[in-house]
């Protein structure tokens, strides 16, 4: 027998199946699966099994040792009565036992569901396995970037000199426009691509030609539901649609000719779109706005929204390509300071992996990943503890029953599986439940803010055949772990013993044990709650911190027009609005222009990000100044900017001295505009990024930063309206209509600043209900077992405490007696729980962060304080149940 | 009867061989049954009745060569033994003689 390539499924037949039939049936199963080559992978996997388990019939099978038959049948069915009626028998346990099962339960199911969703993202393309997206590391922003785009000229390139390419299609960002119909405003959103579209990608084509769908300019291809959308009908073929489109920093005219209808991309494709506008319709230079290069087909640098995708041929190797790559980008290289290096990322990385910035689609990281199964992994140990716990703790009760078994002729194992199938019995009840409570937290995981992308709404969660078979598995699974001492235990015990003299077992092996489950149990618990308090602080940290704007009492309102001053004279007009003030960014969220500056001299360069302000803006928004003064005029349109504000890192970088010093120096600045300017102020330093996050807030952190002018009424930027009172919903009312009545076409957009600035920090927000809400099942889970073990101490030591109370003791000294080994454990637990719980926090947690908020005497005991008191509490409510009871009606019945 | 006892199943496995005559292992006669009488067979019921066979003498069984397609396994040709060749020439004898006996107008359905 070749022993080297049997797999799984022979070596299971070996074991089970009759000698003298194996190599028929070990050979019938290679012809069988000889056969089944032709069939598609999933079915060839299903049919070969139900082959193998075709082969495993009463025929086939060995002969078990013994006079055992191989029906086992009756067995389990004993067993299945017992184990219900020990579940029935004993309703406080097993509540408490499917209880806690069922809610750790939820979050398994929830990661399984998580699990099986991203594994599935971009399933649907055919050769999903040989597309991969090419990746750029290049020098940017004073580090090494990573970034899931790629340069038009790479991606070009690449698929017209490297063989081994099936088809290759780059992608751009940048269609979105507000579509006017009989309805109202439509959005519109979507991408720019080459014409292999739809042969990279197997996106499915309703309607429209795939060869030549997106040859030439002015086609767009639109999914089903956006085509009912705008027209009303899916025959949309040859029909034009005409839309302003702004995305990418620009707006262009776009006037197409609509040359296919899709069906809409499924949910878990990484790529979400309403229509795709062939390439070469961006070759038209944009209307007006920044960002756009005539040569960005042939321009290596050129990063920014764009993206090649790469079908290879199964013989192609990646490596290959990406060594043809470096030869392309060589000679561009040659004359850079930092070399561009480009890479293939396969297709099933693009969902999870958290290592490329400025990539597309939604992302759900690997990292972020891992976080929420360890944390569901000690909901659910601390769940399967309590089974084990109480199960141990109950052991007497149940010796009887074992010894009684073993005597009829049990074997070790059979007692051991009859354990175990009475948890995984109990499991399947908790799944159940489970079910139900994780049908409950559905909504609002799906709609917390996903850190690394508009939401988990990437995600459905919905429940099918195949999950409900990860879930029985699981639960299964759940069953082994949480029946495995117990059975092991219980198993081991002699009925000899048993019936002779009970109490010498009493030194029980188990007891060790349990107290250390409980232990951990509750030092997760502990932990648990540490970690959530502290998270919770950071955010609060951050919400509060002080960037050193002003942004109480600002609602942000964004202009789309020409018709700034139009809208001031009108919210001028209301009586709540205090001041107003233009910018083209939010300050203090991590959006800024960057620039390139050096002194007058020319002597040092250095990268400063910028924001354009009015002359009103310092003043409004409170920005202290060290030295000199604010803008004084509005920047007319046609006039250049003349001056500029700088703050401390910016004159650091550059070497302007003092801020007295430095004003009234000179200074180049080169963006997409060029101009010398003067400094007329300094500014101190302010936050203008999350401050929690590594990053990009690493990258803008203690960068100099500037303001210059903004054009006085350019058609896109913010405007600031500084308010009183507290009618808020009046307010926004009042000011959407102001805006309606000046722009009916696009949609009012405002936000309170200080909304704005907590949406910066949803990550810490997400991660806090996150860990709070686990920390929450994990100390419910081990309070309830904390209950069924002070209920069961109470009870089995009714008698103890009777004899205690008629000899004269006190309910406090019996509290205190009861109790005493309890709050021994929540203290040791505690012990271990802090420093390890503060080493994570302060190693990992908060470990990314660039101001860390301290961490105090409260937060820090916070979590042993709360375990200690409910669990003190609950203790203390059966204990004094039992020690309040008269004793003669305990002992009379002796 | 007694010596040459075989039921429905069992025949139609014997016959099978015996069509099959040097290629007669486990997947090719249920195969072949399966697509000339268009029946399913399981691979259990099958194999029940080969081993019966066998036992009671009516087939024999001998492993062939190993070939590549079954993994380096050999196979197991099963032979119809004159005992079996008789027994399927009896049940034959008897079908035939009970169809002579049926009168003609048992089958006659025209005015029934």
């Amino acid at each position: 027998m070749n022993r080297e390539k049997r797999n799984f499924s022979e070596w299971l037949l070996e074991q089970l199946c009759r000698e003298e039939y194996l190599e028929e049936i070990l050979g019938d199963l290679g012809e069988y699966k000889e056969e089944l080559s032709s069939k598609p992978k999933w079915q060839r996997k299903v049919l070969y099994w139900f082959h193998v388990v075709n082969f495993l019939k009463p025929w086939s099978l060995k002969k078990f040792e013994g006079s055992q038959k191989l029906n086992q049948y009756g067995m389990f069915k004993n067993y299945f009565k017992t184990s219900l009626r020990s579940i029935k028998s004993n309703g406080l346990f097993s509540s408490i036992n499917i209880v806690g099962l069922a809610i750790s339960m939820s979050v398994g199911i929830l990661m399984i569901l998580l699990l099986s969703e991203l594994n599935s993202f971009d399933d649907f393309h055919e050769d999903k396995e040989n597309i991969y997206r090419v990746t750029s590391n290049k020098f940017m922003y004073g580090q090494e970037l990573d970034m899931g785009s790629a340069s038009y000229f790479v991606g070009d390139e690449v698929s017209r000199r490297v063989p081994g390419i099936e088809s290759s299609v780059i992608i751009r960002e940048g269609v979105s426009a507000d579509i006017g119909v009989d309805a109202g405003l439509i959005h519109l959103s979507g991408l720019y691509s080459t014409p292999d579209f739809f042969e990279v990608f197997s996106f499915k084509l309703k309607q429209g030609n795939p060869e030549t769908i997106l040859d030439g300019p002015n086609k767009i291809v639109l999914t089903s539901s956006i085509a009912m959308k705008l027209f009303g009908t899916e025959e949309v073929i040859g029909r034009t649609l005409d839309f302003q489109s702004t995305g990418g920093w620009q707006t262009r005219q776009i006037n197409a000719v609509v040359a296919g209808v899709m069906e809409d991309p499924p949910k878990n494709s990484h790529l979400q779109f309403e229509s795709i506008v062939s390439m070469d319709t961006y070759d038209q230079p944009a209307t007006s706005g920044t960002g756009w290069d005539a040569n960005y087909r042939t321009d290596p640098q050129d990063f920014q929204g764009n993206y090649a995708y790469l079908k290879l041929k199964d013989s192609t190797s990646p490596k290959d390509v990406e060594s043809s790559m470096a030869e392309i980008v060589e000679s561009y290289n040659a004359a850079q300071d930092h070399a561009v290096t480009h890479l293939l990322q396969p297709m099933d990385t693009f969902v999870t992996s958290d290592k490329y910035e400025n990539d597309l689609g939604p992302r759900f990281s690997q990292s972020q990943l891992n976080v929420m199964l360890v944390l569901a992994l000690v909901v659910l140990l601390s769940a399967c503890f309590n089974y084990t716990n109480l199960s141990l703790a109950r052991w007497l009760r149940r010796s009887k029953e074992i010894g009684i078994r073993k005597v009829s002729g049990a074997r070790r194992g059979q007692v051991f599986t009859q354990f175990i199938v009475e948890a995984v019995m109990l499991s399947l009840l908790a799944l159940v439940v489970g079910i139900g409570i994780f049908l409950l937290i559905r909504p609002g995981f799906l709609n917390m803010p996903n850190p690394a992308s508009s939401g988990h709404s990437m995600f459905s969660l919905d429940i099918g055949l195949r999950q409900v078979l990860y879930f029985i598995a699981f639960t299964f699974g759940i069953g082994l772990v949480a029946g495995f001492m117990p059975a092991y235990f219980l198993s081991k015990l002699k009925s000899t013993v048993i019936f002779s003299d009970a109490s010498k077992v009493k030194v029980f092996a188990g007891l060790n044990f349990r107290k250390v489950l409980s232990v951990l149990q509750f030092a997760l618990s502990i932990g648990l709650i540490m970690c959530a308090i502290m998270v919770n602080k950071q955010y609060q940290f951050a919400l509060n911190y002080d960037i050193g704007l002003d942004t109480e009492n600002i609602v942000n309102v964004k202009i789309k027009g020409d018709y700034q001053e139009l809208l001031e004279n009108e919210y001028a007009k209301l009586s709540d609005v205090v001041e107003m003030s233009t910018s083209m960014m939010t300050m203090g969220t991590g959006s800024a222009e960057l620039a390139m500056i050096q002194p007058e001299d020319k002597s040092s360069q250095s990268i400063i990000f910028w924001n354009g302000i009015d002359h009103r803006y310092i003043e409004m928004h409170n920005v202290e100044l060290l030295a000199g003064q604010g803008f004084l005029n509005p920047l007319v349109n046609g006039q250049d900017r003349e001056q500029i504000i700088l703050n401390e890192h910016a004159l650091e970088a550059l070497n302007l001295g003092s801020p007295e010093e430095a004003i009234g120096k000179f200074v180049h600045m080169r963006g997409f505009w060029r101009a010398k300017l003067q400094v007329v102020g300094v500014a101190k330093n302010f936050v203008n990024t999350s401050i929690n996050t590594l990053g990009q807030g690493e990258i803008m952190m203690n960068k100099g930063f500037g303001f210059v002018q903004r054009v006085h009424s350019e058609t896109s930027g913010l405007l600031g309206v500084k308010f009183r009172g507290n009618d808020l919903v009046g307010l926004m009312r009042e000011l959407e209509a102001g805006f309606k009545l000046h722009d009916p076409e696009h949609n009012f957009e405002a936000e309170f600043y200080s909304d704005e600035i907590a949406d910066t920090y949803a990550a810490q927000k997400t991660a806090f209900t996150l860990i709070s809400f686990l920390a929450f099942l994990a100390i419910s889970i081990s309070v309830l077992g904390l209950l069924g073990m002070a209920v069961f101490t109470t009870e089995s030591r009714m008698k103890e405490i009777s004899v205690r109370k008629v000899l004269g003791a006190g309910i406090k000294q019996l509290m205190f007696v009861l109790s005493k080994s309890f709050i021994w454990m929540i203290l040791v637990s505690g012990a271990i729980a802090i420093p390890s719980a503060y080493y994570v926090v302060d190693k990992e947690l908060l470990a990314s962060y660039n101001y860390k908020v301290d961490i105090g005497l409260v937060e820090f005991l916070s979590g042993f304080v709360i375990v200690l008191f409910i669990g003190v509490s609950s203790i203390i409510w059966q204990i004094r149940k039992a020690a309040v009871q008269n004793p003669a009606d305990l002992l009379r019945n002796e | 009867m007694g010596k040459y006892s075989i039921g429905e199943f069992e025949e139609v496995i014997l016959l099978t061989v015996a069509v099959l005559y040097e290629n007669a292992y486990g997947i090719s006669i249920k195969e072949d049954i399966e697509k000339r009488l268009g029946r399913k067979v399981s691979v259990g019921a099958m194999r029940t009745a080969l081993s019966r066979l066998e036992k009671k003498g009516f087939l024999k069984s001998e492993f062939g060569e190993a070939s590549a397609v079954r993994g380096g396994k050999r196979k197991r040709y099963f032979k119809v033994t004159p005992h079996g060749k008789k027994a399927l020439e009896k049940v034959m004898e008897d079908r035939s003689k009970l169809w002579e006996a049926i009168p003609s107008m048992a089958f006659d359905f025209k005015f029934a």
